[in-house]
């Protein structure tokens, strides 16, 4: 039961992954038209303008940016899809899929990391290098196999653990160095940005709290990686 | 931004990345990444095996329930190494609180501190998440046993609600096997320690009684120890003369001492 339910997760991850790309395609024209008559017919009929809606709806859903990152307690290495937005595209919500390798334990697991994105400042060096010196935010990560809970089982007394082995909440705070390329030399994005994170969850918060033993590197955990701003 | 600037960010980062911060980079506090020293129990029981070897008197320490109170379990390692008349120490489970993988190892580093060898016992917090795999890569086998001198340590995993069935426990295949141990050695004695004392929550107390039966087997039962239920408690648990030493939480500030010579033994429980 629990690989029946496992699958299913890894099957939701996947179309809404893929789901971005599908939805980007651009509008199909009629049969019967070419490109140019398309543009030189005002005229509509009601389903066209409700499938047009339709499109553009989900047209803003594709994604902006794609990211990879490494470590950062969401996998040794994340990839995934963002959006940003605001005025000044300040925030940036992402999703990313996590592979945490087998080590010790019996297999390699996926995590899945839900994560919000603050960059209060862009300051342009020259035409095509800007910098962030801040970006903050959190993130929320789970992490799949069986022998993670988000409530406990049954089997224990109510309360016994208090805590989720499932869930984790991570604040961060980091800096990136952007760089635009130019539209002749574009192929996979319009700008990519290098960034590193410092963060921390509340596992080690909540252990760093009371004991004077655990030191920065202890409970502080480190993750780059690189954000690629396709639209 | 000429180059070179960006390739000394970049070496910068890299220096930064080989000292202290290669414990920050990590997968995820379950990853089960294991750094440093491993099959810990069976290294130390050989060192105990070697050391009191042909002794009848020896004296050993008891510590448990350590999850997360790092400050205090330091200060119960340097407690025990500056008294000097340790020769080892038991440790009875729950080193973490949350079955992450760091957890094991900071508490590792601590308990390496001590000069004289120790063991560790599994307890139900240890078993969170993918504790147990690092629980078995750090210190090994769940259930595992020793011989100090002329007396047999049988250490058990008591933890059965957090296994489900999906193994013994506890395992009555492993203590059928150390009676026979017992006897192919001539020993006379023994001590169980185990995490979780009989008629706890976490104890499989459908066997309860069974596992007691079991324990009048076993030939100069001297006592049980265990922790779990972070208090200091001596009970007769069954009515029946086995006594069940509990070492609290170690942020009680105490630990046991047990002395044993040739007539018996001799209980203390040492504040620090």
């Amino acid at each position: 039961m629990t690989m029946k339910q496992w699958n299913f997760k890894f099957l939701a991850l996947l179309v809404i992954l893929l789901a971005g790309p599908v939805y980007g395609q651009q509008t199909e024209i009629p049969a019967g038209q070419t490109e140019a008559d398309t543009l030189k017919t005002p005229f509509m009929y009601r389903y066209d303008r409700r499938l047009e809606r339709y499109k553009r709806r989900f047209n803003s859903l594709i994604p902006q940016t794609n990211v990879l990152q490494m470590y950062g307690d969401m996998g040794l290495v994340s990839v995934g899809i963002g959006w940003d937005y605001g005025k000044r595209e300040q925030w940036e919500t992402n999703l990313l899929l996590g592979f945490i390798p087998k080590y010790n334990s019996d297999k390699m697991r996926l995590s899945f990391t839900l994560k919000q994105n603050y960059t209060p400042w862009s300051f342009s060096v020259s035409d095509v290098v800007s910098i962030e010196p801040l970006i903050t935010g959190m993130y929320l990560n789970t992490v799949f196999g069986h022998q993670f809970w988000t409530h406990e089982p049954d089997r224990y007394p109510q309360g016994y653990y208090g805590f989720s082995t499932r869930v984790r909440i991570h604040l961060f705070l980091g800096q990136s160095v952007t760089l635009s390329i130019p539209p002749e030399r574009r192929f996979f994005a319009k700008a990519v940005s290098a960034f590193y994170e410092v963060s921390t969850c509340d596992l080690y918060v909540v252990s760093a709290f009371t004991n004077s033993y655990l030191k920065p590197h202890d409970y502080l955990r480190l993750s780059f990686g690189l954000r690629f701003k396709i639209l | 931004m000429t180059i070179k600037t960006l390739a000394n960010i970049l070496l910068a980062f890299l220096v930064i990345c080989s000292t202290a911060a290669c414990d920050m980079l990590e997968s995820h506090p379950y990853d089960t990444r294991v750094t440093g020293e491993t099959g810990i129990n069976a290294k130390n029981i050989q060192r105990i095996e070697s050391l009191l070897k042909g002794r009848e008197s020896f004296r050993f320490a008891v510590i448990s329930d350590t999850q997360r109170w790092y400050d205090a379990t330091v200060d119960a390692v340097n407690s025990i190494r500056d008294r000097q008349d340790i020769d080892f120490v038991l440790h009875g489970g729950d080193q973490s609180d949350f079955g992450v993988t760091k957890e094991f190892l900071w508490m590792r580093d601590i308990m390496n501190r001590l000069d004289v060898p120790y063991v560790c016992a599994i307890g139900n917090h240890d078993c969170l998440g993918t504790g147990r795999d690092v629980f078995r890569t750090v210190y090994g086998d769940t259930n595992f046993a020793f011989t100090a001198g002329d007396m047999r340590f049988i250490c058990l995993n008591t933890n059965a609600l957090e296994y489900d069935y999906s193994e013994p426990v506890p395992d009555f295949n492993f203590m059928t096997a150390q009676l026979d141990k017992m006897q192919q050695d001539s020993l006379t004695r023994c001590a169980f320690l185990m995490h979780a004392a009989p008629q706890t929550d976490v104890f499989n107390n459908n066997v309860a009684k069974v596992f007691q039966h079991y324990l009048h087997m076993f030939p100069g039962l001297q006592f049980c120890m265990h922790g779990h239920t972070h208090a200091l408690t001596v009970k007769d648990i069954f009515d029946d003369g086995i006594l069940y030493y509990q070492c609290p939480n170690i942020d009680k500030r105490i630990y046991l001492v047990f002395t044993i010579n040739e007539e018996g033994y001799d209980y203390e429980a040492v504040e620090f």
